[in-house]
């Protein structure tokens, strides 16, 4: 993977990637903001579609946030019960990750917008709410796994230590082992969330307006899918690619053993 | 004579088919530092591990300052603020820096704020002769740094007595003098010690007591000049002859 910005040597480890995060989010901003000008640019059918495509980009990227941050969440408690010594919270936990990996995400989108609503007609949601349920609950199934994977790797010793100081089990889960399991599950989350970006698309199926589905239409509605397919791919490129930048910031930030080359 | 600290009574542990305490009492007066002997699966760690309640004990009694060692909640972390302990692995945190280490557990249990838990921290550090090191990270020392840290870290809660779990086996020969100079000098201080160890020369020098430990049970506890001196036990003298080798 490319690494875009070289900061000054001077700069410690924490300030560089801190300058990275920031690069990234705030180019992020802008992309999203601004975008519609330079794709103006762009030839039929492009240019006279840049709104369209720059609405699609906003809606995928606001799936991503929400059903990304919810899902890191889920996994947390999903693996806390799958680790749980309470036979019953285990249960659940496993439940839920059989249920959610073993069933197709456009399965879990279509049953969620139209299934849900006849069972609870309370949880009636629109299109762009059922999609972030379902989309947070499906990477929340595969984050579990690997932040489970994260907490299993912290030696005991570590939680003896914390807990022979007096620390509680809230604290010794919030100082020592959940910081730690993080920083072993990170590139496997980012993994997910990477994912979970391009999977997004699936929404379409329900009638979100999101990248793919702004694709779809201008390249049905022009007969040009060459030109709609490839923008919109790239822009799915620079997405993923702008994600991977801060992910990367991050896990530079937490090598404090400098294990990183 | 001051009552006793901690009493032990009638304690029994098993894990799983093995008896590893068998119905075994003793006690620790304050300001005494009692050191623990005896072959390995003698059940010296146990021991000492039953003490803060890393392991329960399946019957028996044990108290700590009047608090009985049981899973009530309020008595276990009252209990384990009272206790620090030094492990054989050292157990710092890897992810703070040294000073975040010994300093972490005063703020968040005596909700001390951060610059007074720092400052606290900084002194307990200068008294192991670590103050230079504080904003590194544990991967950055060698053991005998990284055990030094962890006996501050296991100071800066006051605790009225500290437990160490073979502090010296983990480190490289030269190490080990260090960590047994701030033990000395600890217990030269007045603080109460518990130090399951391998370590003949310190036990028969700094100890006040030596406890032997044999089948899970106390086979001797007696002043180190009559431990080490002419000794009578057969069980003590095939042991001292192992380690002496």
């Amino acid at each position: 993977m490319m690494r875009l910005p070289t900061w000054p040597q001077a700069w410690n480890r924490q300030q560089r990637s801190s300058a990275t995060v920031a690069v990234a989010s705030a180019v992020l901003v802008l992309l999203l903001w601004l975008m519609a000008t330079p794709l103006a640019w762009a030839p039929e059918p492009i240019g006279n579609n840049a709104q369209s495509f720059a609405e699609g980009t906003r809606i995928t990227v606001q799936l991503t946030l929400i059903a990304g941050l919810s899902g890191i969440l889920i996994g947390v408690i999903a693996a806390l019960g799958r680790t749980s010594r309470a036979i019953g919270l285990r249960w659940i936990a496993s439940f839920y990750i059989w249920v959610v990996r073993g069933t197709p995400l456009l399965v879990q989108i279509l049953f969620v917008f139209l299934a849900l609503p006849t069972l609870v007609p309370v949880l009636r949601l629109d299109d762009f709410s059922s999609a972030c349920v379902a989309l947070a609950f499906n990477v929340g199934a595969y984050n579990a796994e690997a932040i489970r994977a994260g907490l299993l790797a912290v030696p005991k010793g570590q939680m003896e230590a914390a807990r022979s100081l007096g620390l509680s089990r809230w604290y010794t889960f919030l100082d020592v082992s959940f910081p730690q399991a993080f920083k072993v599950a990170l590139p496997p989350l980012v993994n997910n969330t990477v994912a979970l970006l391009k999977d997004s698309s699936l929404a379409y199926a329900i009638g979100v307006v999101e990248l793919t589905n702004v694709g779809n239409r201008i390249q049905a509605a022009t007969f040009q899918p060459l030109p709609t397919l490839i923008t919109t791919a790239l822009i799915y490129l620079v997405l993923t690619t702008v994600t991977t930048q801060i992910s990367g910031a991050v896990e530079r930030y937490y090598d404090v053993e400098g294990r990183q080359p | 004579m001051n009552s006793p600290l901690i009493t032990v009574e009638k304690v029994n542990k098993h894990f799983g088919p093995h008896h590893v305490l068998r119905d075994l009492s003793t006690y620790f007066l304050a300001g005494q530092v009692t050191a623990i002997l005896g072959a390995s699966g003698s059940g010296k760690s146990t021991l000492l591990r039953l003490l803060n309640r890393l392991e329960r004990h399946d019957s028996g009694c044990i108290r700590v300052d009047g608090l009985e060692v049981c899973d009530a909640l309020g008595n276990l972390d009252s209990l384990r603020r009272e206790l620090g302990m030094v492990f054989q692995q050292f157990n710092l945190f890897p992810h703070m820096t040294v000073l975040d280490n010994v300093a972490l557990a005063p703020r968040r249990v005596r909700k001390t704020p951060r610059a007074q838990a720092q400052a606290q921290a900084l002194a307990l550090l200068q008294r192991v002769g670590m103050q230079d090191h504080a904003h590194k990270y544990p991967y950055a020392l060698s053991g005998g740094q990284q055990q030094r840290v962890a006996i501050a870290r296991a100071l800066a809660m006051q605790p009225k007595v500290l437990l160490f779990d073979e502090p010296t086996s983990a480190l490289d020969p030269e190490m080990v003098k260090e960590v047994l100079d701030v033990m000395k000098q600890l217990a030269q201080s007045g603080m109460t010690m518990i130090v399951v160890t391998h370590e003949m020369g310190f036990a028969r020098e700094v100890a006040d007591r030596i406890l032997f430990l044999d089948q899970g049970q106390v086979a001797q506890d007696a002043s180190p000049d009559t431990f080490f001196g002419a000794q009578t036990n057969p069980r003590v003298r095939a042991f001292l002859g192992q380690v002496s080798r």
